[in-house]
């Protein structure tokens, strides 16, 4: 409650203190309640953290609208948004359904949508305002499926799933992943993610002798299912999908339960690695009282570069538009560019965690998964 | 009057002062409106708890969102079909869980709602699985195609305004009253002739029609349809509308999506405690108005009485003497204990028999036999000629046979005229009618003073008298009563039983429970004794005093 307020105050802060920057305004418009609270809590706030350390000479204004989990209230959200001036872009929900309805009413305003949503469909509506500040399930995915097989030599990958649009554009990605490998999973089974126990999947899953557990969940599900593995003796090694790499989801867990788990992940900012992304996690303890994570990253590369074109002159949504669509940008995470889609990150890591504590080690890279940044 | 200003006042604001972002949220406002229109005649008049109103609008947003975004096809082909699937849904699922009790049938619907919301997840290949199908145009017909903004706001609000009065006639028609009837008391609906079953599927299908016109308007304004149109939150949504806007009422589903809707609105700036702060908004309002929007209203402002209708006649049913009822053999077992053990009576024209027997004899049993209320496990019934064995009881009913209750069963919202007309519903065609003959029925009753006084709070002797009238609005043919004596004071009695010697001389045969000895046997022209399901005694009056049978089993000294 306290952070909560602590991070309502930094918000307020920054409306309030705020002279628009070249008059445009940059509303967040991300899930602060219902199952995707905590990472859109993430985005808010690397949102937030990147409008506060804007580039010198300007200032970032944002107005925080949760937008639930619905579509409607999405739309609703940036309809409220679009309605309050100029916009220079909108940090905009990572749930996928939320985005889907979004484009529609983004082009007919003209305003970017920059956002984390791994959701694969959004880039593919043939729509020039949605900007991915996330690495896509094609490129996640890819390498998901490529240390499973590549690093650790699995070749009887059990595979566990949500039963949500992430869940399901994972499980289409990992499918051709895998395929392109020469490996076919053991076993495929998607979960509701209100699902209060996952051991009968996991006991189905166990009883087709796969070799690797690779899950493709939500946060929350992703805990209860290791928490349940690690009772139950698991004896095979986990692959998780990019909510494992979260701090929230690693605090659900005993450090014990996280021996031998690794995760997909576009970055890692608590597991360090170079001093500006140390900064980062250090400013963002410091604004949020929370451990930031790849979604918070991602959202805080996203709005710099926005940031970065209109210091560089932008004046306009279209300005910022064009900008990001041709534009490259040297983020904490990784390089970004556009594929022309609006699929702006190409990298993705794994991390591990050695049992000790509940910061994982970077382990692996797979950067320019498409090649496309050049 | 405060309506219409209330309507002007809406238009104003649409037309003059609404943002683009009020205009939408006023759109979606209108689209809960609809759908809460059909939940309200299902719920609120019908009194069945359907959680599948949500999975019936999410139906008819998954009908407009492929064929719109895959075929694009235009409104003339979406918007019907988007009708059309929720109907063919609602049509076999109501058959099959309508008669349910009501948190069985709560429970059933909602699985409809689990099943629709676990196909559109799992069949990615038609309906997009969890991402949805993005890319739904907005509502066009003809070729013209309604712009974001004021257009789609009118689209929405004439669809609004068009259900809204279909929806109010239905509620202030017969099928309303009607249902209302079925909400208060089933069992005596279907005493008075009302095919409960028929009612509710019929609610249930029109619930879903309004569920499924909102569902495609939703899916125009929303652009994309994927499975969070099927979830809880959009039954809870349109559940809470109805409920903080009034039960029943039409304007109430209005009054509780403008609030609804608006309300996380206001708050939304508070980020995440707005959730806190809408809370407290709701419950506030509950507290304030525990009767809803509309029932607030009528408080602070009673509507003025309505103009009485003058009295009619209702035709009678023909002229006939001899047998009215007849019953062989009648045998009922709950469990182990026999309650009717082949009980046989014969009912006649202008005769009154009185029905007596110890507590556990089977006299309510009898009554609850003969009228369909039990179904018998033995025996053959027959009214006026014709086989009526375990019939339902709106057929019994229907065939001229009426009955009372021992505690009498009237609705407490409903004015006496009200609660008489309701017998009436199944007889006439228009509402206006009903009323009219009710009015005679309550006069003949001498009770026409009360008729446009509410039930609730009528003493024992009048609400009595009331569902007398009640019972003989209907012209039945046999008339059964269930201790219409109890609670009345002497002078009481003596008017109750003119009253009663009265219907008998009109060709009335009636069958009257009672245990005031004083009252019954002057007024009985013959007595049916029953101890343990048995017939001990059928005779006259007088010599059920003498009966020694009687006597040991029931009157004790009394007789001796």
């Amino acid at each position: 409650m306290r952070r909560g307020v602590v991070s309502l105050v930094v918000g307020l802060m920054t409306v309030a203190g705020a002279a628009r920057a070249d008059g445009l305004s940059f509303p967040v418009l991300v899930p602060l309640t219902g199952f995707l609270s905590l990472e859109g809590t993430s985005q808010r706030n690397g949102a937030l953290l990147a409008l506060k350390e804007a580039p010198a000479g300007l200032v970032g204004a944002a107005e925080t609208i949760d937008t639930g989990t619905s579509p409607e209230a999405a739309v609703t959200a940036l309809e409220r948004a679009a309605g309050g001036g100029p916009v220079g872009a909108v940090a905009a929900s990572m749930l996928g359904t939320q985005m889907l309805a979004m484009l529609p009413l983004a082009a007919e305003l003209k305003v970017p949508l920059v956002t984390v949503s791994g959701t694969a469909a959004i880039t593919e509506q043939n729509n020039p305002w949605v900007f991915r500040f996330f690495p896509g399930d094609a490129v996640t995915k890819t390498a998901h499926a490529r240390y499973v097989v590549e690093e650790l030599k699995k070749s009887r990958p059990a595979v566990i799933y949500q039963t949500t649009a992430y869940g399901q554009s994972g499980k289409t990605h990992l499918d051709s992943a895998f395929r392109a490998l020469n490996v076919t999973p053991v076993f495929q089974e998607g979960v509701d993610p209100t699902a209060k126990d996952l051991l009968p999947v996991l006991t189905r899953a166990l009883a087709t002798n796969p070799d690797v557990l690779v899950l493709h969940l939500h946060a929350g599900p992703t805990a209860l299912l290791l928490k349940q593995a690690a009772t139950s003796g698991l004896s095979i090694p986990v692959v998780a999908g990019s909510a494992m790499h979260q701090p929230s989801t690693a605090a659900l867990l005993e450090p014990a339960e996280l021996k031998g788990v690794c995760a997909e992940t576009a970055a890692s900012p608590v597991s360090g690695g170079n001093p500006a992304v140390e900064t980062f996690t250090a400013s963002y303890r410091a604004a949020f009282g929370k451990e930031p994570d790849a979604f918070a990253l991602g959202q805080y590369d996203g709005m710099m570069m926005v940031l970065a074109a209109v210091k560089a002159g932008a004046k306009t949504a279209e300005d910022v538009r064009k900008a990001l669509s041709v534009g490259r940008h040297d983020g904490l995470a990784m390089r970004y560019a556009s594929d022309g889609k609006g699929n702006m990150a190409h990298s993705a890591v794994i991390v591990c965690y050695d049992g000790s504590n509940r910061v994982p080690t970077l382990v692996k890279r797979y950067d320019n998964v498409t090649g496309v940044v050049k | 009057m405060a309506l219409a200003l209330a309507a002007g006042g809406l238009l104003a604001y649409a037309l003059l002062w609404a943002s683009p972002y009020g205009l939408r949220v006023l759109t979606v406002a209108g689209v809960y409106a609809l759908a809460s229109f059909g939940f309200q005649i299902i719920f609120g008049l019908g009194g069945a708890l359907s959680l599948a109103q949500g999975a019936f609008f999410g139906l008819g947003a998954y009908v407009t969102g492929i064929l719109g975004s895959r075929y694009g096809f235009d409104a003339s082909v979406t918007f019907p079909l988007s009708l059309l699937a929720p109907l063919l849904v609602a049509l076999p699922v109501g058959l099959a869980v309508l008669r349910l009790d009501s948190h069985y049938f709560a429970l059933a619907t909602l699985g409809v709602a689990q099943v629709l919301h676990l196909l559109v997840v799992n069949l990615p290949d038609l309906t997009g699985g969890a991402n949805g199908v993005p890319g739904v145009p907005p509502f066009a017909l003809f070729g013209w195609s309604a712009p974001r903004g004021l257009p789609t706001t009118a689209l929405v609000w004439g669809m609004v305004a068009v259900g809204g009065l279909i929806g109010w006639r239905v509620a202030r028609g017969r099928l309303g009253r009607s249902l209302a009837l079925v909400r208060d008391d089933p069992m005596a609906a279907a005493c008075l002739g009302l095919d409960v079953g028929r009612l509710r599927l019929t609610a249930f299908v029109l619930s879903a029609l309004y569920a499924g016109a909102a569902g495609a308007l939703a899916v125009h304004t929303q652009r994309v349809v994927s499975p969070e149109v099927l979830e809880f939150p959009v039954m809870v949504t349109i559940l809470t509308i109805a409920v903080v806007g009034g039960r029943g009422r039409m304007v109430g589903a209005l009054l509780g999506a403008l609030l609804l809707i608006h309300l996380p609105e206001w708050f939304r700036g508070l980020e995440r405690s707005y959730l806190i702060v809408y809370g407290a908004a709701l419950l506030l309002v509950i507290l304030l108005a525990p009767m809803g929007l509309t029932g607030l209203w009528a408080r602070l402002f009673p509507p003025p009485g309505r103009p009485l209708p003058d009295p009619v006649e209702p035709p009678a049913r023909p002229a006939r003497n001899g047998e009215r009822l007849r019953a062989e053999g009648v045998t009922k077992d709950f469990g182990g204990v026999r309650a009717l053990d082949g009980v046989s009576l014969r009912l006649e024209a202008g005769v009154i028999v009185g029905l007596i027997g110890p507590n556990g004899s089977g006299k309510t049993t009898l009554i609850n036999a003969l009228s369909g209320l039990e179904r018998v496990d033995s025996g053959r019934l027959w009214i006026d000629g014709r086989t009526m064995t375990n019939a339902r009881p709106d057929r019994i009913a229907r065939a001229g046979l009426a009955r009372s209750f021992q505690a009498a069963i009237l609705p407490d919202d409903a004015t006496a005229l009200e609660a008489v007309a309701a017998a009436r519903l199944p007889l006439d065609r228009r509402v206006e009618w009903a009323e009219a003959h009710a009015r005679w029925a309550l006069e003949r009753l001498g009770v026409g003073a009360l008729a446009d006084r509410l039930c609730h709070g009528l003493p024992a002797a009048l609400r009595r008298r009331v569902e007398l009238a009640r019972a003989l609005a209907r012209r039945p043919s046999v008339l059964l009563l269930d201790e219409p004596a109890a609670g009345l004071t002497d002078a009481e009695k003596a008017e109750l039983a003119a009253l009663l010697r009265a219907l008998a001389a009109d060709g009335m045969a009636l069958l009257v429970v009672e245990h005031d000895m004083e009252f019954l046997l002057p007024l009985a022209d013959r007595v049916l004794c029953l101890d343990r399901g048995r017939r001990l005694y059928d005779g006259a009056p007088d010599g059920v005093r003498r009966d020694a049978g009687v006597i040991a089993a029931y009157l004790g000294g009394v007789g001796a």
